[in-house]
Order: structure tokens, then sequence, then C-alpha cells
């Protein structure tokens, strides 16, 4: 079936993204406003904006289920692509959409749910035989159970708290002599921290690289694989920088990866475009993590380097058509890097920075590319999520990518608010960055500071603010402030003035 | 006159004598606490030599009886005099704390007070710069007379012509009195304290221990006593924001305020005025940001800036006139109105009225702050000030209502029949006796109790009533609004409506003065 | 009586100095004479037509704003990473060297909520003491969690907030007495 018309169950960027390709396409798109974005560039974008401003608060609109649905019954639209976070990886939406006939885009129901439970996905990724970083089944019970667990999996393993997160309740064990003393410390954390003690175990890996690769399967069993994408600059399991391909690949092991990525898409019939996840350790062993059957923020750079549209496969395949090309028409050509421009205020450890963009002005040129989901005056809401804008490079060699973005991201200019830039400079910058000699700590290791600073920056910055204030005092100096005028009051007034006193 | 002369020398020798007086060990003494001179002030206040010293070379009168020691300085401990600031006539008198502490005695006081009834003669400005240890207390009862004779003179002057207190170091006891009589008090932080009674006493009476700073310093007046309305952090920065205060005020009651040239256009549309108030009307923003869209570019001085901040105050220009700006701020309390904000606007309505400055309100408010505390501590009483001083004045007044104008606040806030000459709505605006959800809940107590979903009936009910009611075309139509404008437009709008008003004249019944509910 | 007037030399000298009491002393900002620390710099300032302010230096450009300006204190972004400074006159300069000499050093800090938000987690309890740096409580804001660390070093001596609340803008949320 033809898509005609499609809602953007999103917004920012992606839904700016999606718009584009889907007019390109000769389909009628539909936005929603909200009130807490009723200014947003995406509804300038799309041809009809469906308005959802009166919104409880309970329900976020782009979580309304039942409401998104409706409004597509109501406005006869032929498909929903949910771009990625809110209900893209949502089985039930998925299947509330089939049974009200509408499109999604993506894959089924099914797909979503057996990858979106981890203990399934895993036991999909044994099956067939794909590396998994291995463990207990569940929580340990006590030393004993840990030290057999570790003495099959190997050294080193990791003690997790089940109720855990932020690094507490987590002990890396690095031979068997360390168990009983950390297993000891990780549970009395774990009770400490989330009242609850219970650990459980996994092999660790040292300095990983996070690798996943970019598939995409029709309807009809035929599968390909768009190489890889690095992603190991990321700060608190919030990705960063990306690009495409990674230094860490070789033809061999990026044909084995992917064979092992499409392999697992195949097994859950999977269709659309999605992710498989791996970490890489430093002897290049492969560890599937898990699939995220969605587009991707990063899904950029696979494009850059493989000329392909994948929004426009999506909505291909969603059509039911078939893929237009073999795993061996493939062809991945150059270095693509992306930046991720969010409102943050790196030297505030990355805190949100809420405000209006006053003026933005982004660099344009062959082989840049900027993804934006804001223009002069939006306004970043503490409602989402505070990503702006993506720089994306595409150039022969990684080396002349990082100049290239090096030098776009000096021509970001953006006033009003503070953002990500100075940091990706930073990394832009760093020797170990450019030798692609980096993994998933890189961000904790190797940077001493998170921004780019020139050595005479702060200097300017304070002449800037002398000559501020210098200007303000000649200003008021030099003002001519008219006292006189005042005292020419019309006779009108004044006469009435005199005699009422 | 023979310049070699006897009577010459006795003249070269008084000059010398307090060129002495005034040399370096006095001013090292002001510096090392951080401190300037009564000298060095005047003269980053006044435009280079301009100023005119009165009264060099009184002396102290002696002590009633043989009680402590008076030192006999050449002007007593005060410097007084006349010059220019910006251009414009002003007097001034410095108190100097390296003469006995600049301590109050009867000449002292008769040499402000003289410079006091200059001013008013001459219908000039008159600022004190205030750093005095309090009442000389060698002198007695001479030097309290001194205090009162100079409240009288503030209070004589008050409302003719311009009074700003520049709080420089202690003012202690009875020597607040003076600066809480006039227009505005600035005070430099850290280094100016100004309390009734001071730490030891409070110590002693109640044995509370409480350092200078956390009694009377200049962040406690600023933030919470509101009995300062300017803090800097320097001397030369608190001497520039007076030239800038200066800048907006006539020099007395008889004339209009003073005129900047406008670089900004006067037809100037904004259509970041469009968006500013938000859909929810829930939503908090920052009216500042509204004020500076309307009124000419950088010209926004904000008065009493961390003192119920749920009100803001302040002057500006709009096309280069001065104009009072009252503004309701949604993002404080949601811009209701309490006790305090009664009283900073009523005060700055007050002071906008006697020096002839229009008066703007820009209204946001909800109604007023509900709670005991409240009603006990007399917010009916407080309220009426300000609605008191709305309906008092008779300088030039335009509303504009933002989004909620809701009850009581409705009336208060400059409403049509209190005496707004225009009042104007934006489209977001909502006018009714009070919100949707309070309304529904009396006008339907018993539908909703009958509902299954009284939740979603409110909400439904809400909505009606907010499409029927509460918006501003009912209001328009009955007149109670004169029109409904495009945000954009307003300060196009604002300088049209002012002109018209430029001769606008109210005649009041004569009396000795009203009965304003203090 | 004519004023003592100390003939104003210095008039062209502003002191820019940092949070951490770093200085730059800048003699003749307007002028081609520019001296920052004494030595001899050229710098230009201009805006482009799209409201950009820039800084050319030696050559190069930056890109220059102004975000806060309040008094005599200043942050400047300056690509992207915002400085502090106060600008003070060599009279208020004086000042402030005069009174750090006898400054006071306020007992207790407070750490108030960089931005609106709902606080998640407390990791701190009253009367516990704290590092300089250290996390203090974890606060929601755009979906995300942002921990608030302490800037000095010291004793909780008071928590206004409980996990669950939400809080405005510099909302005082816990104090640290040194």
């Amino acid at each position: 079936m033809k898509i005609t018309s499609l809602l953007i169950a999103n917004r920012g960027e992606i839904a700016v993204r999606i718009n584009e390709t889907a007019k390109r396409l000769k389909i009628k798109t539909f936005g929603i406003k909200t009130s807490k974005e009723p200014n947003a560039l995406y509804l300038r974008l799309v041809d009809d904006v469906i308005d959802f401003s009166d919104s409880s608060e309970e329900i976020p609109e782009f979580l309304d289920i039942e409401r998104i649905i409706e409004a597509a019954r109501i406005n006869k639209i032929d498909a929903i692509h949910p771009g990625y976070g809110f209900l893209a990886e949502n089985p039930y939406f998925a299947r509330r959409c089939k049974e009200e006939n509408i499109i999604f885009i993506g894959p089924s129901d099914t797909a979503i749910y057996k990858m979106g439970n981890k203990t399934i996905a895993k036991q999909i990724a044994m099956k067939h035989k794909i590396p998994l970083l291995q463990g207990s089944q569940g929580n340990v019970k006590n030393v004993r159970e840990a030290t057999d667990i570790a003495e099959k999996i190997g050294y080193p393993v990791i003690l997790k708290a089940a109720a855990g997160g932020g690094g507490r309740g987590m002990r890396i064990v690095e031979k068997s002599s360390q168990l009983e003393k950390m297993f000891k410390m990780a549970t009395n954390e774990a009770l400490k921290a989330f009242n609850d003690s219970s650990v459980f175990i996994e092999k660790y890996v040292r300095n990983p690289r996070h690798i996943e690769f970019q598939i995409l399967g029709d309807q009809h069993g035929h599968y390909v694989h768009l190489g890889e994408r690095e992603c190991s600059i990321q700060r608190k399991h919030q990705k960063l920088i990306e690009e495409s391909p990674s230094a860490a690949l070789d033809d061999k092991l990026r044909a084995e990866m992917g064979e092992a990525a499409v392999s697992i898409a195949r097994a859950v019939d999977y269709y659309s475009a999605g992710t498989v996840e791996f970490l890489l350790d430093d002897d290049k062993n492969y560890f599937f993590m898990e699939m995220n059957t969605r587009i991707q923020v990063e899904h950029p750079v696979t494009e850059m380097v493989s000329g392909v549209d994948l929004i426009e496969l999506q909505i291909r395949i969603a059509e039911g058509k078939k893929l237009p090309f073999t795993q061996k028409d493939i062809r991945l050509s150059g270095w693509a890097i992306e930046c991720r421009i969010n409102a943050e205020d790196v030297q505030a450890g990355f805190s949100p920075n809420l405000g209006i963009i006053e003026k933005i002005s982004l660099p344009k040129g062959k082989n840049i590319r900027i993804d934006s989901g804001v223009t002069d005056y939006s306004v970043i809401t503490p409602y989402f999520d505070s990503m702006i804008a993506k720089l994306i490079v595409h150039a022969d060699t990684r080396e002349k990518a990082i100049q290239t973005v090096s030098a776009a991201l000096r021509k970001c200019l953006i006033k009003g608010i503070k953002t990500t830039i100075p940091f990706c400079l930073k990394v832009m910058n760093n020797r170990k960055f450019r030798k692609a000699d980096f993994n998933t700590s890189f961000i904790e290791k190797e940077l001493d500071n998170l921004y780019y600073q020139g050595a005479e920056d702060e200097m300017l910055a304070a002449y800037v603010a002398t000559f501020d204030f210098a200007a303000q005092l000649e200003t008021d100096r030099i003002t001519f402030v008219d006292f006189e005028r005042g005292k020419n009051i019309s006779p009108w007034v004044l006469n009435k003035w005199l005699k009422s006193l | 006159m023979d310049v070699k002369g006897k009577s010459f020398t006795r003249f070269q020798e008084r000059k010398k004598e307090y060129e002495v007086q005034q040399g370096k060990d006095a001013i090292m003494k002001q510096h090392s606490k951080g401190k300037l001179t009564a000298r060095e002030r005047i003269e980053l206040l006044f435009d280079e030599m301009t100023f005119e010293e009165v009264d060099a070379y009184s002396v102290a009168a002696p002590a009633g009886g043989d009680f402590g020691r008076i030192v006999k300085a050449l002007g007593d401990g005060v410097i007084t005099g006349y010059g220019k600031i910006s251009g414009r006539l002003a007097f001034a008198f410095a108190q100097d704390f390296t003469v006995m502490g600049g301590s109050l005695g009867s000449v002292h006081a008769s040499k402000i007070t003289k410079i006091q009834d200059m001013a008013l003669k001459m219908g000039a400005p008159v600022i004190g710069l205030i750093d005095s240890g309090g009442a000389r207390i060698q002198e007695g009862v001479s030097s309290l007379a001194g205090y009162a004779a100079i409240f009288n003179r503030n209070v004589k002057s008050s409302g003719v012509i311009p009074q700003l207190s520049i709080i420089m170091g202690p003012a202690a006891g009875g020597a607040v009195y003076s600066p809480s009589l006039t227009d505005f008090v600035f005070m430099t932080n850290k280094t100016s304290y100004m309390f009734v009674t001071g730490p030891n006493v409070v110590k002693e009476v109640l044995n509370e221990d409480v350092s200078f700073d956390d009694l009377g310093g200049a962040m406690i007046h600023m933030k919470k006593s509101g009995v300062a309305q300017f803090v800097y952090e320097d001397e030369e920065n608190t001497l520039r924001g007076v030239k800038k205060l200066l800048s907006y005020l006539p020099s007395n009651n008889l004339e209009n305020p003073p005129y900047l040239e406008c670089f900004d256009n006067d037809t100037r549309i904004d259509e970041r005025l469009r968006d500013i108030v938000p859909d929810d009307p829930n939503k908090p923003y920052d009216i500042k940001d509204v004020i500076n869209l309307i009124i000419d570019k950088n010209s926004f001085f904000e008065i009493s800036e961390y003192f119920a901040q749920n009100i803001v105050v302040g002057f500006g220009r709009l096309s280069g006139k001065t104009i009072g700006i009252l503004a309701n701020q949604p993002k404080v309390l949601a811009g209701t109105l309490d006790i305090n904000s009664s009283i900073k606007g009523a005060r700055f309505i007050r002071f906008c009225d006697a020096f002839n400055i229009p008066i703007i309100t820009l209204e946001d408010v909800p109604g007023f702050l509900p709670g005991v505390d409240q009603e006990h501590n007399g917010i009916i009483r407080h309220g009426a000030k300000l609605l008191y001083a709305y309906a008092e004045a008779t300088v030039p007044k335009i509303t504009v209502i933002l989004r909620k104008s809701y009850g009581g606040a409705y009336c208060v806030m400059n409403s049509k029949n209190l005496g707004g000459d225009f009042n104007f709505a934006w489209p977001t605006a909502e006018i009714a006796v009070m919100g949707p959800e309070g309304a529904v809940s009396i006008l339907y107590r018993k539908e909703l109790l009958e509902s299954n979903d009284p939740a979603k009936l409110k909400k439904e009910l809400a909505t009606r009533y907010r499409d029927e009611i509460a918006n501003p075309y009912v209001a328009d139509e009955k007149g109670y609004v004169d029109g409904v404008i495009d945000p954009a437009e307003t300060r196009k709008k604002l300088i049209a409506a002012f002109d018209a008003l430029e001769s606008k004249h109210v005649a009041v019944p004569s009396r000795k003065h009203g009965n304003i509910p203090l | 009586m004519k004023i003592i007037s100390r003939k104003k030399k210095t008039e062209n000298q502003y002191f820019a100095v940092t949070p951490h009491g770093k200085k730059y002393m800048i003699v003749n900002p307007f002028s081609e004479e520019l001296k920052i620390n004494s030595r001899k710099e050229e710098i230009r300032i201009f805006e482009d037509d799209d409201g950009f302010t820039y800084l050319e230096y030696k050559n190069k450009k930056y890109l220059a704003e102004i975000i806060e300006k309040y008094q005599n204190k200043y942050t400047v972004l300056l690509n992207g990473v915002s400085y502090s400074f106060t600008i003070e006159t060599p009279i208020s300069y004086n000042r402030r060297k005069f009174l750090e000499k006898h400054k006071q050093v306020s007992k207790s800090e407070t750490i108030n909520a960089p931005m609106p938000g709902k606080i998640i987690e407390l990791l701190v309890e009253e009367n516990v003491t704290v590092k300089e740096g250290e996390a203090i409580l974890i606060l929601e804001a755009m979906k995300m969690q942002n921990e608030i660390t302490t800037h000095v070093s010291g004793t909780v001596k008071k928590i206004s907030v409980r996990s669950g609340d939400t809080v405005a803008k510099d909302q005082v949320m816990v104090e640290i007495e040194r």
C-alpha cells in the first residue's frame, strides 16, 4: 500500500528530518503541536498541524497512544513515524497501529517486543551463537556461587547491584583472591544505597568500544547491513560524538560482525531499519549488547558513507516494497563524523541550559550536513531532551573529516544559550582521538577539562567585558540628558496645576 | 583687594588649615576601611570642577558641660554645597567619618538644613551622603534637635524636590529616619549599615547574637526589609547609580521629567511579544522580558529589584520620555499581590504622581495572595494602599492586561473605573471575577458533586468558562478596556496614547491631604 | 572653595578580576595604546550583519557574547565557553583589596538550585561532612538527572528539600557550614 500521508509523532530535529524526506516523496505530513513548544521549527515545516495543546499533564503528548491514533484516524492519515525515543520502541503502540489499519513505520510489534526484552534478546543471540557477555542467570546468592561463575567465565568480572545504577554497588574483580572481599563490599553498598543487597555478576570488558551496526530488512526476508558506527565518545551513557566507519574494525571483522547483526535481525523476522549494538574489547572480541528497533539519532553518519536515505527506505519498507539493493551492492566510502550540539552547559557538568536561542547560524557547505530542530528565537524548554542540532561531516579520510568538523564547529554561531560545541572542539583537538585511540572511558580518562579553551581566551574575554564596561562609562559621560525640555509645560496644564496647588 | 595684604593672609591660612585637615592621614583612615572620603565621594558625584562648598569653615558648637571632648574641626564633619550633576543643579551634603565619626552636632545639623532649605527654594534635587556614627553624645539634646530639624525639612520637601540618601557607612539610631523619609535609599554592600538599635543593644536586651551585616547590612535592607532600593558593590558604582536615577527625574514637582533622545523606533513592531505569554495559563514567564521589548532599548532602571519580587517597578523611557513601570511578575508567587508588593507598588506610584511621571501598568495578576499570615498582618489595609495610590494619581495612567486579571486584583491594578486613562488588553487576557477552576466549582457545585467523573466535567466547564467569560472581548464590548491590541504593536500604541495624554489635567478637590490607609 | 583635585592619570585603567582572584589589568581599552597586563595588544571588536559580535586577535576570529551583566559583574561567552569577571576601576580595585584584607569568611554557604527541576535523590544527610566537589543531591530537569555538587567543604547544616520536591531556580536546597 502506498503511503500518501504521514503523522510524525515526534519533535525537534528528527521531526524536521522525517518531514524533509516525506515531502520529497510527495507525502503529506502532519505534526503534533504541544503547549510546551507551540512555536517549534518542525511545526512551521509540516503540511498540517494537529493541536495537542490542551493535553493533560499526566500523559505527555508524544506518549499518548490513544490520542495519537485517534488523530491519525480522524485525519485519515496512512502512516505514523515515531522517530526515536517516545513511542518508537513501544510494541503496544505498534500493535495498536496495526489494529487501526495505520502503517507503523518500523518493525513488527513482536520484533520490538523480543528485542526490547533483554532476557529474550540474549537468548536469541545465544541460540544463533552470537558472542554475549557471560554472567550469572539472575542474582548470585553467595560468594561460592559467585566464585563458580567467575571461574567459568574468566576474570575480570564485574559485580553489579541488581537495583543499581550510578556506579554504586559496582565492583570490578581482577582475580579470584579479591572476590570474597569485593562481594561483601558490593552487597553492603547495594544494601545501603538501594535497600536491596542482591547483586549479579558479569564478564568485565576492559576499555570497551561501542560499535553498532545499521541493518535494514524488508518484509520479504531480505537483509543488508550498512556498516558500523562507533559511538564510544559518551558521557554517562549519552552519546556525544559518533563516526562511521570505526577505526577499530578491518574488513574481515566488519563482515563478521555485520553478518552477526543481520542474523539477529533475521531471527526475529525484523524489517525496517534497526541497529545492533556490540561492545568491542582490546583484543577485538565483540559481544552483543542489544538491538535498537528504531531509527537512531546518529543515523546520518551511515547515510553519509553509504549514500542512502534511511528514512526513505523505512517508508518504502513499510509500504511493503523490497529492498532496492543486496549486500554486494553496498559501497561504503569515506569517513563521516557527527557531533551532537546540545543546549548544555559543559562547564556546569553538562547541565541543561534553558533559554531562548537569540540567533543561530550553522555552517553550510559541501560535505557538511546539519540536522537542526531550532531556529532564531526557539525556546529550550525543560520538558524535552536538550539536543538542538547535529553537525555531520563527510570526507575522504578520518583525518580530513576531523579537520572539517573543527572548522565547521567554529562556524556554528549560537547566541543566547550555551552548547556542547566547546566540548566537541576539545575532543577534535585531542591527540588520542585523532589517533583513533579511545574507548568508552575516553571522557573520564583522557580529558583534563571538558571544553576547548585557547591559551589567550580568558584574557580576550576579560577584554570584552572591560570594553563593554568602559564603553558604558563613556556613553554615560557623553549622554546628554535634556533637563530643559521638562520645564516647558503647556500652559493648559501648568496654569491648572498652579491653581490647584 | 591687596593679595599680599593682611586680610588675604588670613584667607590663605584658613584654606591651608582645611587642606591639612583633609590630608593624607584622614584619607588613609577611610581607605583602609574600603571607603572613600567625603571629598572623594563629592568629586565622583558632581561634574568635574562644578562643586561649590558652603560653610567650609564652620566649627563645632561647644559641649554643654565638660562631659566628653569635642574636636574643633573645620566644617564640623560634613561637607555641604551645590554643583552640577550631568549638567543640572543639585545640592548635596556628605558626612565625613574622619571628623568625630561623622557624628551629628548642632552645627553639623544646621549646615545640612541650610542646604535642604536652599534645595527647596531653588527646586533642585538634594542628595545626602551618609556616613555617621549618629547623634553627637557630647552635645546632648542639641544634636537631637538637629535631627528633628532635618526630618522637618525632609517632610516639607517630600513630593516637591527629589531627595536621595546614599548610605556609605553606618547610619544608626535616629540617623536612619532621614533616609527613610527621602524618596530613595542607596547602600554600598559590605560597608554600610542601617539599624535603629545596633547589635550591642540587641545582645544586651534580647541576648541575641547578630552581626552588623545580618542585622542591617545592605543586602538585608535590599531583600528583606525593603528599606534600601538600590545596592551596589562599591561606592563608585553606587554614585554612578545615583546619577543614573537622577537622569530620569525632574528637578521639582512643577517640571516634567527630563528627555533623552531616543534612537529606538517609535513604531517598532516586535513579534516576539506575541509569543512571550505562554499558552498555558499556569506557566510563568519573566515580565522583565516584556518590559524590555516595549520600552526604549536598554532604558529600564529597576527599583527594589530584590524586595517583593512579585511586583516589578522601575523607570524607563518611551520615545525618550521618562515613564514609571509597574508590572506583576508571574515568575514570583505567580504574580499575586501580597503585603510587601502592595506597599512597594503604592510608594512607587505616589512618587511618580508627585513628579509628573506617567505610569504604565502591565497586568498579569491571579489575585491577592491567600493565607492566614497575610490576612492577620493586614493585607486588607496594605492592599488598600495600592488601590488608593492608583486612584489618587493624576498623571497619565495606562494599563495593559497581558494575561490574568482576576477579582479584586483586577480593580486594584489601575482598572478603567478606578481611573485608568487607557486600558488595553492582549488577546491572551483573561478578565473575570475569578479563575476558571474556582468559578466553575462554585457555579456548578451540585453538578460536580453528582458527576461520575468530576475532574473531566470540571475541565470541560473551565474550558467553556474561559471561552465565554474569561477573555478580553467581554470587557472590550462593555468598554472596560479601550481596545484589544496586537502584542507586537504595544510600543506603538503606548507612545500614541501617552502623546495624547500629554495635556491631561484632572481637577482634584482642595483638601489638606487625603487619608491614605497607612 | 576649590576641590583638591587629584588629576585622574589612571582614568583609563581597569581591572577585570575572575572569581578566583586572577586579574587582568587593562589600560586604554578603546585606543591603539591598549595594554593588557602591561603588554601591548591589538584586538579588534566588531559586529556582523546578523548581530554576532567577534573579536579579531592575531589573525584569528573569536565569537563573543556578553551573557550576563549586572552592575560591574560580567559573564562573557567566548567561543562558547563562559568567563566571569568583575570590572574594577583603580578606586574600586583598591577597595576590594582593603576589604579582602579584613575579610570575614562567611560561615555557612548555601547550595541553590541551578535550574528548576525535581529532586530525585538526596545523597547526604544533615551533620555529615562533605568535601568540595562532592555530589549532594540529584536534580532532574529536562529529563536528565543532574548531580548537584557542593562548591565548599564543610558540614551539612540543613537540608531544606526532600526527594520528590520541585524546586525553583536559585531556591536554597542545602546549607553547609565551613
